[in-house]
């Protein structure tokens, strides 16, 4: 083999190395990205949205535009959420962020995570107390760990109520955002109910339409459907 | 999504019309109604085997496996399997309509639906009070009269938070109107207006039917698929209830 051939064959091994190497690296910073978990609240910069109007259209989307319209839109201020249009219905909208979910769930203070959703009056009564409490831990710099605990204690002391029969909530967004990891999900309902055996609503088996989560430490437990369009009326896809 | 299965919105508009048709008072539009009286019980009744396979078609496998199961026997319905799970599957009937519809005595109607146990603790035993009177000779304004008087007298009350009645069955047949059938979760509550869930509005995936006189308000959640897992088609998906549980 001539030293031309050999240096062209060289360089074009580089070459595929390095974009190899461009590449690995991508997709574990893309596992770093997706596998990351959150300890402490980041810069709250992080969880606002610039735009207080697309926050309200955004908020609006949890639903189907004949319960948006009408409902009550609350937004997130530097302070905690905040009356940004006054509702008729009863119904109200909000984006909540990520130390709504679940303290088992990874994406638990993800910046990224937008959750549009619109709650009935039942709903709104009982689970909007949650919300600004534990917005106002998060914003307070609390671990994780510091939230679930003053939530327990909460709960405890009756400061905070139970699910209200009738309890509905809708998330319906096509632009709701949970994770790198999961996406947008899908549409569906969810009925909140102080918390009981899942097994009495035939939930959560293979079969079965109903999904359940049981909250912990609030004594909540979460049914969800899901619906087969977006609040906007086009077509959700199928799992 | 695949384009046989059905729009919700376009059965959703077929509910919301068949449910406002259905409401009415006691009475009936006789000259228009094609069943005016109850039809001879035989008519009413099914081979107990069948109905108890029918019976438990109402939900998934996973629930109905284990769901205790009625069937209509003589005076009543009777227990033909006992529950391991507190659900109870039943076939409903054509008298579980409210009252004054045009099929309150439709003979062909078979309702599968399987409850939980909160609400076969507060929706069960509607289902058997009527069906009682029914079996009794009963006309459709003494059995409106008899669930009134057991409301009045706090025999039968509101429904048990988190009553939850399964009608998944694809053999459902639950009116005459084409096509027969519509596969759905009822939620049930305590007579409440249905603006409070957002229900029967355009885009909305609920619908809801508040009931007289019992003090029960039913929301329907439209499903996709049955309970076998199979998806629903739009030949086989359609307004229905020409059934609720309580009137």
């Amino acid at each position: 083999m001539n030293r031309k051939r050999l240096k062209t064959i060289l360089w074009s091994n580089l070459m595929l190395l390095a974009v190899l190497g461009v590449r690995w690296q991508s997709q574990a910073q893309d596992a770093q990205v997706e596998n990351k978990t959150y300890t402490h609240i980041a810069p709250i910069e992080q969880y606002l949205m610039a735009d207080r109007d697309t926050e309200i259209a955004l908020a609006r989307s949890g639903a189907p535009e004949s319960i948006s319209r009408d409902a009550e839109i609350l937004v997130l201020g530097p302070h905690g959420y905040e009356t940004a249009v006054k509702g008729k219905s009863g119904f109200v909208c909000l984006v909540e962020r990520s130390w709504m979910a679940p303290f088992d769930d990874p994406e638990f203070l993800n910046p990224d995570q937008r959750l549009p959703l619109c709650m009935n009056r039942p709903a709104a009564q009982t689970h909007l107390p949650l919300t600004f409490k534990t917005t106002e831990l998060a914003f307070a710099g609390m671990s994780k760990t510091q939230i679930s605990d003053s939530i327990k204690a909460a709960f405890d002391k009756k400061e905070l109520p139970l699910p209200a029969p009738g309890s509905i909530c809708y998330m319906m967004s096509k632009q709701q955002f949970f994770s790198r990891r999961v996406g947008n999900a899908t549409p569906h309902l969810m009925f909140w109910l102080p918390q009981q055996d899942h097994v009495d609503w035939g939930a959560d088996s293979p079969d079965s339409p109903l999904d359940v989560h049981q909250y912990s430490p609030q004594p909540v437990t979460e049914f969800s459907i899901d619906v087969s369009k977006w609040s906007d009326g086009t077509p959700a896809p199928k799992d | 999504m695949n384009e046989r299965l059905v729009s919700k919105a376009a059965w959703g508009n077929l509910v919301l019309i068949f449910l406002l048709s259905a409401a009415g008072g006691m009475r009936a539009q006789e000259n228009k109604n094609p069943y005016p009286n109850m039809a001879p019980v035989a008519q009413y009744r099914m081979d107990r085997n069948a109905e108890i396979a029918m019976a438990r078609t109402a939900a998934p496998e996973s629930i109905s496996k284990d769901a205790g199961v009625m069937v209509l026997g003589q005076k009543n319905y009777e227990t033909a399997v006992e529950s391991k799970n507190g659900f109870v599957c039943l076939v409903g009937r054509s008298w579980l309509a409210p009252f004054g519809t045009a099929e309150f005595w439709n003979p062909k109607n078979r309702s599968p639906e399987c409850l939980n146990p909160q609400a076969v603790q507060s929706m069960l035993p509607y289902t058997l009070k009527t069906a009682g009177m029914v079996l009794a000779g009963f006309s459709q304004t003494q059995i409106h009269d008899g669930i009134k008087a057991a409301v009045d007298s706090k025999e039968l009350g509101a429904p048990v938070v988190g009553s939850l009645i399964y009608m998944m069955s694809k053999e459902g047949y639950l009116t005459d109107k084409v096509p027969h059938n519509l596969d759905h979760l009822m939620y049930d509550l305590p007579s409440m207006d249905g603006a409070a869930w957002g229900a029967n509005l355009p885009g909305v995936p609920i619908f809801f039917r508040r009931l007289d006189p019992a003090p029960i308000t039913e929301f329907y959640v439209v499903m996709t698929e049955w309970s076998d897992g199979t998806p629903v088609e739009a030949a086989t998906q359609a307004a229905s209830p020409s059934h609720t549980h309580s009137n």
